[in-house]
């Protein structure tokens, strides 16, 4: 599976529920896939992906929030899967999208082939699950419905040739066309 | 800055709709952070840029924000600063200890306590200095400004050595 079909899949299966997602490929490949409202793609500030999801989440425990991160994303800021654990959002799905690379920057590699992302989730209380394949991807997004605590897919993914298209719509817009799907699906 | 200023600009702050204080400690505002802490108000995060992403998605669901940390932290900071909260225009109030102000400070903290006020105009962030007189009056432009969508800060002298 491509980071690509792993998001169509996802981004699909969840509605209009909110997304969180990290700068480079990964916004693209959702902009390009599934545009909506309740995507906030982050432009720059790699990393905080999950931070501004947790922020979200504690101010709106009645929805669910997704965060569609990278490995390198997560390995850069993994003080945010700390500060998760501990304030223990009911509503927090962290999506980690990984390539054991930055493929984003040229497909260098991360270290995530030697660290093990989805145990060290599991210490920091996440309820954690690893995808391999759209079968086991499917499974989980059901199997996670009514899970309150938060929640870690750790998804495998090869690395792909295409390249999707740049989030062209202003950072502004993102924020205000997000900010309006938030109070809209209350 | 007195121990009992420091609570009244706390009180002053989440009086005024200030619902969330954000950020990692600094001995410069202890006695902020300590009134926070046993308000239950404050959450403590493992950096700075952590803390002001909280901040971002807390300010998106429209509650005001505030991020507290060292000018160390701030320097730590400056990336999420340009390319998250002013790219898109996303509205908190920074509070930033300033180590550095006394020339006898501790020597870590001579150089960014030299050139913060020259970091912070090259950011164009809008910043007031705190002190015992001007602290309502600073509090009130900051709380304005961010209802009006805009980030600022305010900064905290270092005016002891220990």
């Amino acid at each position: 599976m491509i980071r690509k079909e792993a998001i169509g899949i996802i981004s699909k299966k969840i509605g209009n529920q909110s997304i969180v997602a990290a700068n480079g490929f990964i916004s693209r490949d959702l902009f390009e896939i599934n545009d909506k409202n309740s995507n906030f793609y982050m432009i720059g500030s790699m990393g905080l992906a999950s931070s501004i999801g947790l922020g979200l989440a504690l101010k709106n425990p009645k929805k669910r929030f997704f965060i569609f991160d990278g490995d390198g994303n997560v390995l850069m800021n993994l003080g945010s899967l700390a500060t998760i654990g501990a304030t223990e959002p009911k509503n927090l799905v962290h999506i980690v999208f990984d390539n054991s690379s930055h493929e984003s920057t040229g497909g260098q590699p991360t270290i995530s082939k030697k660290i093990d992302i989805h145990s060290i989730a599991k210490t920091l209380k996440y309820k954690t699950y690893k995808a391999t394949t759209k079968n086991e991807l499917e499974n989980i997004l059901r199997k996670i419905k009514k899970i309150k605590c938060p929640i870690l897919i750790l998804i495998k993914i090869s690395k792909s040739k295409t390249t999707s298209k740049r989030v062209d719509i202003d950072a502004i817009k993102i924020k205000q066309r997000f900010m309006e799907s938030l109070s809209n699906s209350s | 800055m007195k121990a009992i200023i420091q609570k009244k600009v706390f009180n002053y702050l989440l009086k005024n709709e200030v619902k969330n204080f954000i950020g990692v400690p600094d001995s410069t505002m202890k006695h902020f952070i300590d009134e926070g802490l046993k308000k239950n108000k404050i959450l403590i995060t493992t950096r700075e840029e952590e803390a002001i992403g909280i901040a971002a998605g807390m300010s998106m669901s429209k509650s005001n924000s505030l991020v507290f940390m060292q000018n160390a932290g701030f320097a730590n900071s400056i990336s999420t600063i340009t390319s998250l909260v002013q790219l898109y225009e996303i509205p908190m109030i920074f509070l930033i200890g300033w180590r550095g102000f006394l020339k006898n400070d501790a020597p870590e903290h001579a150089k960014i306590g030299k050139i913060q006020p020259k970091i912070l105009q090259a950011l164009s962030l809008q910043s007031k200095v705190l002190n015992e007189k001007n602290w309502k009056t600073s509090s009130d432009w900051a709380l304005k400004l961010i209802k009006s969508g805009k980030p600022c800060a305010l900064i905290l002298i270092r005016d002891f050595i220990d």
